[in-house]
């Protein structure tokens, strides 16, 4: 076959540069493995080298616990699980709306969805940071949960509204015939039926609040409330940087995150870019 | 309000507007409001905790717009999105070409190519910022003993370097999200258009100029388009990295805007510059809008 000849001649070559571009590309994560595993002096070693002289295995113990790593995990967690269950609850029944009646303003609210993705958060950071320091939301978990959800609530209404539209009306209409309310089909029917897509909406959330660093740098200025972004930098000293422990804590820090963004990575893409294709 | 009079607006659509209530509450307070707030910021004297003193007119654009770091960054943020976005799109397409062909490992090779997008973004800029170091970081060190240069640059230290250096970090970051996407699109081209391709004798590379390219003219088109908006609107790669210096030499619009309000507390020249951005913005994500929408006949 013609196919598989014209393949065979590339597979080679194809495979020597995709393995030269991966050692390229995460050159970063190497240098972490090498430096989380090392002691305080053989950081700053000229010239440095790449393998520990002893693993220091106890950097993960000791940052846990005297650095407050466990303080910064928490907090993350608090505030992403916030942060996913104020977007469910905003955006089932928006997206239920905006994919199932047909109202006035329907299409100005679906513009505007997809306008507010567009947005850095940077451009309103001085006037939220006021109107926090007025309903005293700084340094509190609230406050980062609150301006996390402003931020991924478009996506996620955009995501449901998308599933949600793609569920056959029959369903729907099967449902109601057999004395189902129209709540009762939201919830009996709609939501099961959209699960994937809800799933997928949340771990949005959750990871977009856990790597966030512009609202906690903002508006958290106690370390107790600190996320780990924010905890992290803390490590960041202006003379000198105790890269040994920062390494460790960001290994540890992304491990959630990798797994949970390749559990939703496919639909994300399609959800980002190739259902624009579509249109 | 009479049925019927102006517009029949039904149950459905009551039920409709009842069910957005709490979004579009939480959008008019925590979105609208803020940006009509940083308009009015942008137009008023502000005293040192961003409170309106008294209204000016466009006296705060027509002093921001005198300084010459304010085009300086303005231009500079356009540089940066153009650059970054190019570099992306390229390197994007060379892996998606690469992981295109089935090679041993491939699907591995694709997870792990991923890893730079999905890492927190924050955490990764500050891996970049020890790799970077100059006399410690393991880049300079493999530079040397590859032989590649005697002299590495102090990275982050002078102007020039630090910018290429906060540019690469956000390029290494945005090119799996190309990768994935062309690939997608890819994959999505008939096999058969190949293999006649083949059978009239067409090589590798006229096959990806006349059928892979115009395949997937528009996702590229959506993908750069996305992508120049995430680039302009980077904050994290650059502050982490340098905060904008040294001495201001990579300080894009988003930087700017967070110093001026929060480390210089001129909260009205911040506000001038949020609304310049948004405007941009604004100009950009309309653009964005009609092309999704074009002929969407969900609408």
């Amino acid at each position: 076959m013609m196919r598989i000849t014209w393949r065979n001649r590339y597979k080679f070559p194809v495979f020597l540069l995709t393995l030269a571009l991966l050692l390229f590309l995460l050159f970063p994560f190497f240098v972490m493995i090498s430096t989380m595993l090392k002691s305080s002096q053989e950081i700053y070693v000229r010239p440095p080298y790449w393998i520990p002289l002893a693993l220091a295995f106890d950097n993960f113990i000791k940052v846990w616990g005297e650095y407050h790593l466990y303080s910064y995990f928490r907090n993350s967690i608090i505030v992403g699980l916030g942060t996913t269950f104020l977007n469910v609850i905003i955006t089932l029944p928006a997206a239920y709306a905006i994919a199932r009646f047909k109202f006035y303003g329907r299409s100005t609210i679906l513009y505007s969805l997809l306008a507010m993705q567009m947005f850095s958060p940077v451009i309103i950071i001085i006037s939220l940071f006021r109107i926090f320091v007025r309903l005293q939301l700084l340094d509190t978990y609230l406050g980062l949960v609150l301006a996390n959800t402003v931020f991924t609530l478009s996506f996620t209404t955009w995501l449901m509204f998308g599933y949600f539209a793609s569920i056959p009306k029959e369903i729907e209409e099967a449902a109601t015939i057999d004395g189902c309310s129209r709540m009762g089909t939201l919830i009996r029917i709609m939501i099961p039926v959209a699960a994937p897509g809800l799933v997928t909406a949340m771990i949005y959330a959750f990871i977009t609040a856990w790597n966030d660093f512009l609202f906690a740098l903002s508006f958290i200025n106690a370390q107790p409330r600190m996320p780990l972004t924010l905890g992290i930098y803390q490590f960041v000293g202006r003379w000198s940087t105790q890269w040994e422990m920062l390494t460790v804590a960001a290994f540890l820090a992304l491990i959630p995150v990798l797994v949970l963004f390749f559990l939703i990575e496919k639909q994300l893409v399609s959800g980002l870019a190739s259902g624009a294709v579509k249109g | 309000m009479e049925k019927g009079k102006i517009r029949r607006i039904s149950g459905d659509a009551w039920m409709a507007y009842a069910l957005l209530t709490p979004a579009v509450l939480f959008f008019v307070i925590f979105m609208f409001y803020p940006i009509i707030y940083v308009i009015m910021m942008s137009l008023y004297q502000t005293n040192r905790l961003g409170i309106l003193m008294n209204f000016t007119g466009l006296d705060n654009f027509i002093r921001v717009m005198q300084q010459e770091t304010f085009w300086a960054v303005t231009g500079r943020s356009f540089v940066w999105t153009i650059l970054a976005v190019i570099v992306k799109t390229v390197l994007g397409m060379i892996i998606a070409l690469c992981l295109n062909v089935e090679f041993l490992g491939r699907k591995t090779a694709r997870m792990l190519f991923i890893i730079p997008w999905a890492s927190s973004v924050p955490i990764s800029s500050m891996l970049w910022r020890w790799v970077y170091d100059h006399e410690f970081g393991l880049l300079n060190q493999t530079l040397i003993s590859l032989g590649i240069t005697q002299n590495p640059p102090v990275w982050l230290g002078t102007p020039i370097w630090a910018f290429i250096s906060c540019i690469w970090v956000d390029i290494w970051i945005g090119i799996p999200f190309m990768a994935l996407v062309f690939l997608a699109g890819m994959q999505s081209v008939s096999k058969d258009l190949y293999e006649s391709a083949s059978v009239d004798g067409v090589n590798a590379a006229g096959k990806f100029f006349y059928i892979t390219l115009p395949s997937i003219k528009q996702i590229i088109f959506i993908a750069t388009l996305l992508s120049s908006l995430w680039t302009f609107n980077d904050f994290n790669t650059i502050y982490i990295l340098t905060r904008g210096g040294p001495a201001g030499s990579t300080d894009i619009l988003i930087t700017a805007i967070y110093k001026s309000g929060f480390e210089w507390l001129r909260f009205s020249d911040a506000a001038v510059m949020a609304v310049v951005t948004f405007i941009i913005l604004m100009v950009f994500s309309l653009f964005y809008a009609k092309m999704y929408f074009k002929g969407d006949e969900a609408l």
